[in-house]
């Protein structure tokens, strides 16, 4: 029976291609080619949305919580912050009056949330260190445990990440990932340093899928169930990582979720279940000799677990191997602004969103979710198109400086 | 020999085993069985399963030799219906605390003591636990200390099992050809290792009461049928037999024994449904009272016993009857044709995993599902009395090939292709590897790497 409990929540917003693609002409300048592949304008349409409906009220909400005992980690993508920043720096204010707080940990995730740790587990490390530092500078405190991108884990990740030195880092948490071990302990890779969380894939999916399916058993799902739940899981620890968007545009506030969360800590309370930060629960709970492999192929938290939800149907491996030639063309460059473009480029978004190529099903419903309402005018295989010549567009365009 | 009794220390991991609320089939004879023959060769032996759970949690026996421990007692107190009642609850409590608790208190201070550990897991309960095992055994510098096998008692699971995670930190094992082709279809291919019979089940039952039974039964043909009600069994063949040769106007006793099984309704709906006259009876306790039943209830055909069969009255039913229906359509092993054949019984097989059955010469071996097949079979019994006690005499010598002394002989010559398989390292004093296993290894310093690196994983 779980005593102890873990809230994750990541806060990140995509930075989105520009479709239909705009051919760069020659001789643009690595500073100016920004404006040919990304379309701020829709981000600041969809971050002014996101931050009405679920930033404002659930920072608001989490705040009082926290004076009230609640305790819960945050990870920001640096592609949130810059958004916020540029945006809507109430947001971020309101963000940082809440990690403020003692009660709240900041996590570190990878800061363009993309895939740069399977072309470039170097680069990965530098750029996770450089995370680490960019939060510690906007929160003002220290950052020791940390995510990924989409919660990915593998073999190199885990040490790339052990060698930065945090001291432990989330994952995902399913039988097959875990090796059949319960995901509610603190974990270690044999013979290393650094901890592992496993998130609680169903408890978590609770609230941060079904919660407002009304054609799920388990709605509506109260404060006070979800609590027994919680006790009533196996094991030492649960952790629950749920994006933070859950509160207010995942799940409206007509469904009932601000109601729900805010009624989860005098339900915990009565249940038993003591709230801690990540790196509690590792000082506390990690001394034991909890060994796990770590799967070679990696891990996410999206999808069945593994990376067949990004690279899993044609389209989104031509995005994939895109993706490699843009970034090694930039770097062939040696010019930092076009590797930083190539970065962006490198979002898992851009794969996420188009899962649903070919596919049909509850995931392919996630992925259209998060596609742009405004590009399906483009058709479904519009999309496709136009979004693998924004890279093309972007590697012929580095011609002029890669010569 | 070289998994001595000295050097080995074996392990058996086994929802099933010797309590009545482990026993659900075939799965708890065989670990006990299994156990207590290890134990009488010397091996000290270590047997996990899903015990009782008000006896001991830990229970040693057999001179010290043999220990029990009784895993997930507190799951069982919630859960009486038995063994697999919980089912989902007790894996998940076998996988979170046995390796650990398997490793320091039995694997490490057997290794510490120089000796081998051969570990051994039964069915797909223990799948997950015995990866973890191996991983544990990994992390700790343990692993090429410890034999690992995997045995398959039966199909049920088999989609649950991550066979490549299982095959890699096991060698795979199962009980008959038919078992090993089924698993072909899961691309596993399994050794053979046949299950065994306590010695001690080989006699001659009391021939009074043998005799006194088969009188009180009174019939052209008198046929015994016990085990699950499940249509693998194929019950409604034995049904539709009896009813045959009642409509043709032999006189038989068909004396039923099966499980809660819903398909039981079935079974006896069909038996009325035939035109069987049917007696629902608890089971006496000795002869005399099983004779006396059947006399008193001449009129009918078929006497379905509903509550245990005691362990001494089964070998006096196998012996006075003209035949035992283990007549499956899917058998694993098929442990009653050869206990029947060891009490000096005919048994009447299916053609599946009983490779003991020989046709004709210790058994009657079908093959089809139809039931006149069956009739035949019986009919030309009851016409052919020296090819009948040809085949119980030639049935009690096959049962002497498989008592447990004999069977685990094979067991452990298994276990050294394993061991070399999967890279033991064998202790100083004890199990030294054969020639032409290890010295390969050991003259290919790649092929010993690559080996190496596989078992880790």
């Amino acid at each position: 029976m779980a005593e102890n409990l873990i809230v994750y929540a990541v806060v990140h917003q995509p930075r989105r291609l520009r479709l239909p693609a705009k051919v760069i002409p020659q001789r643009t300048t690595p500073d100016e080619i920004a404006d040919y592949l990304f379309d701020d304008a829709m981000d600041k349409r969809y971050f002014d949305k996101v931050a009405q409906y679920a930033y404002a009220p659930a920072s608001e909400m989490f705040i009082d919580m926290t004076r009230r005992g609640w305790r819960m980690s945050i990870g920001f993508s640096n592609s949130f912050l810059v958004q916020a920043e540029r945006w809507n720096p109430a947001v971020l204010d309101s963000f940082k009056k809440l990690c403020a707080s003692p009660n709240v940990e900041v996590v570190c995730v990878e800061p363009y949330h993309s895939w740069l740790l399977y072309l470039d587990i170097a680069a990965f490390k530098d750029s996770m260190l450089w995370a680490r530092k960019r939060l510690e500078d906007v929160f003002q405190k220290p950052v020791t445990v940390t995510d990924t991108t989409e919660m990915f884990m593998s073999n190199d990740v885990y040490f790339a990440l052990q060698q930065c030195g945090f001291a432990g880092a989330l994952m995902e948490g399913r039988p097959w990932q875990l090796s059949g071990r319960e995901p509610t302990n603190v974990y270690r890779y044999a013979g290393q340093r650094m901890a592992l969380l496993p998130r609680h894939h169903e408890l978590s999916d609770d609230v941060g899928y079904r919660f407002s399916n009304q054609s799920w058993s388990g709605w509506p799902l109260m404060a006070d169930t979800y609590a027994r739940w919680l006790r009533e899981a196996w094991g030492d620890l649960v952790t629950l990582g749920w994006d933070f968007e859950t509160f207010g545009e995942h799940h409206r506030r007509d469904s009932g979720i601000f109601e729900f969360t805010g009624g989860l800590p005098a339900q915990l309370r009565k249940q038993k279940v003591r709230m801690m930060l990540p790196s509690e629960a590792i000082a506390e709970l990690g001394q034991q000799r909890r060994d796990i492999p770590i799967n070679e192929y990696g891990t996410t938290w999206a999808g069945d677990g593994g990376m067949e939800f990004f690279i899993g149907n044609p389209a989104q491996q031509g995005v994939f191997r895109l993706m490699h030639h843009a970034y090694s063309k930039a770097r062939l460059t040696g010019d930092e602004t076009l590797i930083e473009l190539a970065r962006w480029l490198l979002q898992s978004d851009n794969l996420h969103l188009i899962q649903w190529f070919g596919r049909v099903g509850s995931q392919a419903e996630v992925s259209a979710y998060f596609t742009p309402d405004e590009w399906w005018e483009l058709g479904s295989n519009g999309i496709i198109r136009e979004q693998q010549r924004v890279y093309l567009n972007f590697i012929r365009a580095l011609d002029s400086y890669a010569g | 020999m070289i998994f001595d009794p000295r050097h080995t220390v074996f392990v058996i991991l086994s929802f099933e085993g010797p309590d009545v609320y482990s026993q659900a089939g075939g799965l708890g004879v065989r670990a006990k069985g299994l156990s207590r023959a290890l134990s009488e060769q010397g091996y000290e032996t270590y047997l996990y399963f899903c015990g009782d759970p008000d006896l001991p949690g830990v229970e040693d026996l057999e001179f010290g030799r043999l220990h029990y421990r009784r895993w997930s007692q507190w799951i069982s107190a919630r859960h009486r219906g038995g063994v697999y009642d919980g089912e989902d609850g007790k894996i998940r409590d076998w996988n979170s605390s046995l390796p650990a608790s398997l490793i320091d208190n039995v694997i490490a201070p057997a290794v510490a003591s120089d000796k081998t550990v051969v570990v051994m897991g039964e069915e797909w309960h223990t799948t997950w636990c015995m990866n973890l095992i191996s991983d544990d055994l990994h992390y700790r510098g343990l692993r090429d200390r410890v034999v690992m096998l995997w045995n398959a008692n039966n199909t049920f699971g088999f989609q649950r099992i991550n066979w490549s995670t299982l095959s890699f930190a096991t060698t795979i094992t199962t009980v008959s050809r038919y078992m090993k082709f089924r698993m072909w279809e899961w691309g596993q291919n399994p050794m053979v290792i046949p299950n065994g019979i306590p010695r001690s089940s080989i006699r001659d039952a009391d021939p009074a009461a043998v005799a006194e039974l088969s009188a009180a039964a009174a019939a052209d043909l008198f046929c015994f049928k016990i085990g699950r009600f499940d249509p693998d069994k194929r019950w409604l063949m034995a049904m539709s037999a009896a009813a045959y040769l009642k409509r043709h106007g032999r006189t038989v006793r068909l004396l039923i024994r099966g499980g809660r099984e819903p398909h039981g309704g079935e079974v006896i709906s069909h038996a009325l449904n035939q035109g069987l006259t049917l007696l629902n009876a608890n089971t006496p306790a000795d002869p005399a009272g099983l004779a006396a039943l059947l006399r008193d209830n001449r009129d009918a055909d078929v006497i379905n016993l509903t509550s245990f069969v005691p362990d001494e009255l089964v070998p006096v039913i196998y012996s006075a009857c003209d035949a035992v229906l283990a007549n499956s359509g899917h058998e694993p092993f098929g442990l009653v044709g050869l206990e029947v054949m060891a009490a000096g019984g005919l048994a009447v097989t299916g053609s599946t995993g009983e490779d003991y059955a020989e046709a004709y010469r210790n058994a009657l071996v079908l093959e089809t599902d139809d039931p006149i097949e069956l009739v035949t079979e019986l009919v030309l019994m009851k016409e052919r009395p020296a090819l009948v006690a040809a085949m119980r005499k030639k049935g009690r010598a096959t049962a002497r090939e498989y008592v447990w002394d004999k069977v685990i002989e094979q067991l452990l010559l298994r276990i050294e292709f394993a061991a070399a398989r999967q890279s033991i390292k064998v202790t100083a004093s004890g199990a030294q590897p054969r020639e032409g296993t290890r010295s390969r290894a050991r003259t290919n310093p790649l092929k010993a790497a690559s080996q190496t690196s596989r078992r880790n994983l």
